[in-house]
């Protein structure tokens, strides 16, 4: 009885070990995560020394425009919503708020730009990605970045489902 | 001192002024410098309230791309209205065999006063003349006989001023981490700014510019 009560206590620490490990690696991932894509949309609003917010979807247009994949005005209506989209998907993340869903939109977002990427490089496109202001790398070496930011991005969502589920069988 | 000889001195003062004048042009003229050839390779007018320079490779087939359904028309709309002062700066790119070549003899045209006809061919028969670098013959369509003397006697005689020139820009380039062609620059009220690579089409420039024009 007492070896099994020992048992279980070790488990039960083990678990709860874990877990603390499990939620700062999850609050490490989302403030990386967020941080990332909170950057992502300052660099397409500031740049050249100055702040561009009344003129930033002119120059971030011609950036998705680059790519040489959608019609103007669907190049114009992503260039007016993304920076913003990103800033607030990156915010809710690193304040963990809507975490599974801000996450989960992140990676797909990620998806997205992984196509668009691979798709450039496979055509040769020399262009600046765009991603991260219009000095960033080719489309070729920034595939290689996003493939880490997208398995960062599924482990933050999975381990956002799984406190969530923790959370719900605790309660 | 006489009326006579009072008129006299004042007619000789007034020629020696204007011979020192005409001197002193001349001068100027036979010590033409980089910027010069900047002014020559520039459309429109100064005062304009936007200055775009575009660094650019004529054998570049993106250089031909964005010159055939850009700037043709920022020439019609934008330039000729007097709203775009456009400046052409040279970056022939290594990888390209004659594009230093083409820019060598632009330079002489636009010394010579031809520049616009001359940018023009260049871009237009790109695919004849960038296989052999027989880029005389393509100066020479566009050229009278007398205007082609004109320029053939310009790169015989300034040669290293032209490739001053292209040294020049392409130093300006590099100071400016150019590193591709075409790559634009926006001057307008003090500011500086570098249009992305590779995604200006004339639909996008048009409602930058025209944002430009009333803010």
């Amino acid at each position: 009885m007492a070896e099994a009560a020992t048992i279980t206590h070790a488990s039960a620490a083990g678990v709860s070990v874990g877990s603390r490990v499990g939620r700062i690696l999850l609050l490490i991932g989302r403030l990386v995560l967020g941080g990332i894509f909170v950057y992502a949309a300052y660099s397409k609003v500031h740049f050249d020394g100055a702040w561009h917010l009344r003129d930033y979807q002119f120059f971030f247009a011609m950036g998705i425009n680059s790519y040489n994949m959608l019609p103007l005005s669907v190049v114009q209506w992503m260039a007016a919503i993304l920076p913003w989209l990103e800033f607030a998907l990156g915010a809710l993340v690193m304040l963990g708020i809507g975490l599974r869903w801000a996450s989960l939109g992140l990676t797909a977002l990620l998806v997205v730009f992984m196509v668009a990427l691979a798709r450039a490089a496979m055509l040769g496109l020399e262009i600046n990605c765009g991603c991260f202001g219009y000095n960033s790398p080719k489309p070729s070496t920034e595939l290689w970045h996003d493939s880490g930011f997208v398995v960062l991005a599924i482990a933050v969502t999975v381990g956002a489902f799984l406190v969530h589920r923790s959370r719900r069988a605790a309660a | 001192m006489n009326n006579g000889l009072k008129k006299f001195f004042a007619a000789g003062l007034v020629l020696s002024l204007a011979v020192l004048a005409f001197t002193a042009t001349l001068g100027a003229q036979g010590k033409a410098s980089p910027a010069d050839l900047t002014t020559a390779k520039s459309l429109g007018s100064r005062e304009a309230p936007i200055t775009l320079e575009v660094f650019a490779d004529y054998q570049c087939p993106q250089c031909r791309l964005f010159y055939e359904t850009v700037t043709k028309q920022l020439i019609d709309n934008y330039v000729s209205t007097g709203k775009v002062y456009l400046v052409h700066r040279d970056f022939p790119l290594s990888m390209h065999t004659y594009s230093h070549q083409a820019a060598h003899w632009l330079n002489a045209a636009a010394a010579a006063g031809y520049y616009q006809p001359v940018e023009q061919a260049l871009y237009d028969k790109q695919d004849t003349w960038a296989p052999t670098g027989q880029i005389e013959p393509i100066l020479a369509g566009v050229l009278s006989p007398v205007e082609m003397k004109k320029v053939r006697l310009v790169e015989s005689t300034e040669g290293s001023l032209l490739d001053a020139a292209v040294a020049s820009d392409m130093a300006l380039g590099n100071s400016k981490h150019v590193d591709g062609t075409p790559t634009i620059f926006v001057y307008h009220k003090g500011q500086t700014t570098q249009l992305p690579t590779g995604g200006v089409n004339y639909a996008l420039l048009k409602q930058y510019l025209d944002y430009l024009l009333t803010h």
